[in-house]
């Protein structure tokens, strides 16, 4: 029987990759699939925290966290349609002059 | 060996970390075969140390360090790959080995939720916006990252400090569960609809609230929509 902590390494660890690649790619979709991952090491993270409470908080927790998910990917692309017909590229850099 | 035994993790995901920087995107005719051979020595080398670390002695899982390490690879490569299609397409395999794991940890609902809603649903979704909105050829900011090691490094290090912060206290056994007779969906259902009646219902309000925003948000309107098309052509011209 495996315990959480290897879970939860596991999910620190997806977590860091899905940071990784948000922080350094250019092209806003893939920084978004970047978050779907940083979402799956959280998943992970929360069912093996519950699995080791005994309850099943854990698994409410991350269908919720579901939810969130889905709306959030929903939103996400849709702004990215939009800022795409502004420029006509998915270049992040284009937005270059948010940063003042 | 006995003063270094604690510090084994940081290493080991430091070399994972140095994989992930050679496999990044770093120009047009670079390929990841290095920075793929570097993360999979260093998957090995965690599964290895969380054996060690976690299970001395004890029986050893087969399923969660194959379905561990094809998340861990499939999210590397996720977050490197130079063409959008493949990345999303191997998010899709993180999903199912996270579905996976999911099934190990008696989440049996959830995993097929995860299944069906995120790699059937979300990620069709982020498919088909890639095939809507992507520019001919291979772009250069596909294939260039983004000051890859400053990003690394800062993913290290929290990284490092998330797992140390894990592996550096002592865990006990895991509580039994409250019902073994009960389906796992049954419990979790029994628990959304008694404990979490409120936060439900609140979702289903916030899924209706996001499927009028997206909407809204990438609706076309006629008469702006066709100025601001018209000047971007002109712009690329």
């Amino acid at each position: 029987m495996t315990e959480a902590p290897q879970y939860m390494v596991v999910g620190a660890i997806l977590f860091g990759l899905g940071l990784a690649g948000f922080l350094s790619r250019r092209n806003l979709i893939v920084m978004f699939l970047c978050t779907e991952v940083m979402l799956q090491g959280v998943l992970v993270n929360l069912v093996a925290l519950g699995r080791q409470t005994g309850n099943y908080r854990g698994q409410a927790f991350a269908m919720f966290l579901l939810v969130i998910a889905a709306v959030e990917a929903a939103l996400a692309l849709a702004l990215v349609i939009l800022l795409f017909r502004r420029k006509g590229t998915l270049d992040a850099e284009a937005w270059r002059t948010l940063r003042g | 060996m006995g003063l270094l035994a604690g510090y084994w993790l940081y290493g080991i995901i430091a070399l994972g970390a140095a994989g992930l920087y050679l496999a990044s995107p770093r120009g047009r005719e670079r390929s990841a075969w290095a920075g793929g051979i570097v993360a999979l020595a260093a998957v090995a080398l965690l599964l290895v140390e969380l054996a060690r670390r976690f299970q001395p002695g004890g029986p050893i899982n087969g399923y969660f360090y194959s379905l561990a390490a094809v998340a861990i690879l499939a999210a590397g490569r996720v977050v490197t790959h130079p063409r959008p299609v493949y990345a999303a397409l191997y998010l899709v395999v993180v999903v199912l080995a996270v579905a996976g794991l999911l099934l190990l940890l008696d989440a049996e609902f959830l995993a097929a939720a995860l299944v069906i809603i995120y790699a059937g649903a979300i990620l069709v979704t982020y498919v088909v916006v890639i095939m809507l909105a992507q520019q001919p050829g291979a772009p250069q900011y596909d294939w260039q990252a983004r000051e890859p090691a400053a990003a690394v490094t800062g993913s290290f290090v929290l990284t490092a400090a998330i797992a140390g912060a894990i592996s550096n206290r002592t865990w006990s056994s895991p509580a039994a569960v409250r019902s073994l007779t009960d389906s796992n969906t049954l419990a979790v259902g029994n628990e959304l609809l008694s404990t979490y009646a409120v936060a439900l219902e609140l979702a289903g309000v916030l899924l209706l609230v996001a499927i009028t925003g997206a909407i809204l948000i990438a609706l076309k309107r006629p008469g702006s929509e066709a100025s601001s098309a018209s000047a971007s052509r002109e712009d690329r011209r």
